[in-house]
């Protein structure tokens, strides 16, 4: 046991998935040429005004709303002031004192809850590339809109802020509003870490590891934090309040020469914007408007569906997934298959996680639905469900194309006899075979039926049939 | 009162140059905006709730894309460039 105490709070900045930015109507796409996404507001030319994007305000309100915040009723917007080249007009428009969301939470699997501060909105900066003693300046990126998720100082470990920014991520794509794609920066972290004698309240001197876009780096980055920190406490140093960077090459922390100033961003009331009222209505109007909660949704999979906690977990994991399954398997007394059928069969065509996420597929839900009610009536069985579903992902049409009406029928009970005496006379060896001890030699009799069948034969009911049968034999 | 040495702090935010002779005028009229902010502050109201300056709220706009300007009108004032993009000094 340490004899120090990790204390390390998260300010997480999600871009919002809107299709224009904050104050103009510029597209958000990611990639662009540099500079094609820009307008006089957005490269803050002298005259202009930024007028706020509604679709902004709801997912912001959206995004408080699942992790339980509480949402202003009125709130502003605010200038921050700090002159960089990445930021046209040198400042940027955020929230200060009022933001939209406060007090909220996540909980983690060991039981401890992550205090949510607040969540407020603001613009991005624009891009920066430093090279050859240079700096090249993109403003596509400027005034694309974010939330920033600011939590208390409540972890205590680096994996618990992994678990975190993981349940994060996992919200905010499933309520839909940011992709959360961290490579592509759409979510990045800065975390301020400080570590305590054990069993002390008092918080010690905090550093603030600034802008990292990877939930390896910024785990990596608290542990070494963590560590360093320690090392100076024991040899009697004092941690220095500052803001450093991490080096990814090597996996340590570095301080940020030039940033010794104490920042004054002078904020002040946003003059060119006015109020943001929401109401009561409008925030039950949004609420109403989310999708299922995600763990409801989960443990009604499970009791009413009989679905396992590993599988509910993967088929909530992308938001597409999850209301095609419902699609299909509502109703059915077979949820299960539809279940397997999309983990199984249709993932295996999906490479990334990407794919997955997007989930386009020649199959309608109500195709797969049609399939499997099939399942449910004894008409066919999983192994004729598999191969069809095969010839139904290959062509994008319906069961009905693939299943001739004598696949439909079934096997009746004197079929299924004869075929059991065929079975049997046709191949005395393995009858030989099992009646020296080797169970396993009706498996292959089984599969004669199976075969002779086209896969519509109850396995089960074949091979008690098989046994009864070479047993009346011997 | 604000001393000397604030002004020369805000001017450095703001990337002014202040000379030395004009401190004094400078600090003078800084007093007297900070009296006037003052004057403002302590004006007793009774409701304490945040009130629209102008009367307005929520002006909103949709989430609709409007046509922006070139990649070659955002760059036309600018005194470097690369292709499309800005060249500016590399900051620390």
């Amino acid at each position: 046991m340490s004899r120090y105490e990790l204390v390390a709070g998260l300010e997480t900045h999600v871009e919002l998935a809107t299709k224009t930015k904050i104050f103009c109507g510029c597209s958000t796409e990611f990639g662009g040429e540099p500079n094609t996404h820009c307008c006089p507001v957005c490269i803050g030319l002298p005259g202009t005004l930024p007028v706020l994007n509604r679709k902004v305000v709801e997912y912001a309100v959206r995004a408080g709303l699942v992790t339980h915040c509480e949402i202003a009723g009125v709130s502003k917007m605010d200038r921050k002031n700090y002159v960089y080249p990445d930021l046209p007009k040198a400042y940027q428009i955020s929230q200060y004192d009022m933001p939209l969301c406060k007090n909220g939470y996540i909980d983690l699997s060991n039981g401890r809850r992550i205090r949510i501060l607040r969540i407020h909105i603001e613009e991005d900066a624009g891009k920066l590339v430093h090279s050859r003693g240079n700096t090249y300046v993109d403003y596509n990126r400027g005034g694309v809109p974010l939330i920033e998720i600011v939590t208390e100082p409540d972890f205590r470990s680096p994996e618990e802020a992994r678990e975190y920014l993981e349940r994060l991520q996992f919200l905010m794509r499933y309520i839909g509003v940011s992709d959360c794609r961290m490579e592509e920066g759409s979510m990045r972290c800065d975390v301020n870490i400080s570590v305590r004698p054990a069993g002390s309240e008092a918080l010690g001197t905090r550093a603030e590891i600034k802008n990292m876009n990877s939930l390896s780096f910024i785990t990596k980055a608290i542990a070494y934090e963590y560590d360093r920190q320690c090392d100076l406490l024991d040899s009697g140093e004092e941690v220095v309040q500052e803001t450093r960077r991490y080096i990814e090459s090597d996996g340590t922390t570095e301080g940020m020469r030039g940033k010794e100033d104490a920042q004054d961003y002078r904020y002040f009331p946003e003059p060119d914007l006015v109020t943001i009222r929401i109401s009561k209505e409008d925030v039950e109007k949004i609420r109403a408007s989310l999708p299922e909660d995600p763990d409801a949704r989960a443990k009604r999979w499970q009791e009413s569906f009989g679905i396992s906690e590993a599988d509910s977990a993967q088929l909530l994991r992308y938001r597409r997934v999850a209301d095609y399954f419902d699609e299909a398997a509502k109703g059915l007394k077979n949820a299960k298959a539809a279940a397997s059928c999309i983990l199984g069969q249709m993932f295996r065509r999906m490479e990334t996680e990407a794919d997955k996420e997007k989930f386009e597929t020649r199959v309608s839900a109500e195709n797969l639905h049609a399939l499997l009610q099939l399942l449910d009536e004894g008409k066919v069985r999983m192994n004729l469900v598999k191969s069809t579903l095969e010839k139904m992902l290959d062509s994008g049409k319906p069961a009905s194309d693939f299943l001739s009406a004598q696949d439909l029928e079934g096997v009746s009970p004197e079929e299924l006899d004869r075929l059991c005496t065929q079975a049997v006379e046709q191949n005395p060896k393995a009858v030989a075979d099992y009646l020296a001890g080797k169970e396993k030699a009706v498996k292959s009799l089984v599969g004669f039926v199976m075969k002779s069948t086209r896969g519509r034969a109850d396995a089960q009911k074949a091979e008690a049939l098989l046994i009864d049968k070479i047993k009346a034999q011997a | 009162m604000v001393t000397h040495e604030e002004i020369r702090a805000i001017a450095n935010l703001a990337k002014l140059q202040v000379p030395d002779e004009e401190l004094d005028g400078l600090t003078e009229d800084m007093n007297e905006i900070i009296a006037f902010a003052d004057t403002i502050a302590s004006v007793q109201v009774e409701d304490e709730a945040y009130e629209d300056v102008n009367g307005l709220s929520n002006v909103l706009r949709e989430d609709v894309v409007q046509p922006g300007l070139s990649a070659e009108e955002v760059l036309q004032n600018a005194r470097d460039r690369d292709e499309n993009s800005f060249v500016v000094k590399k900051h620390a």
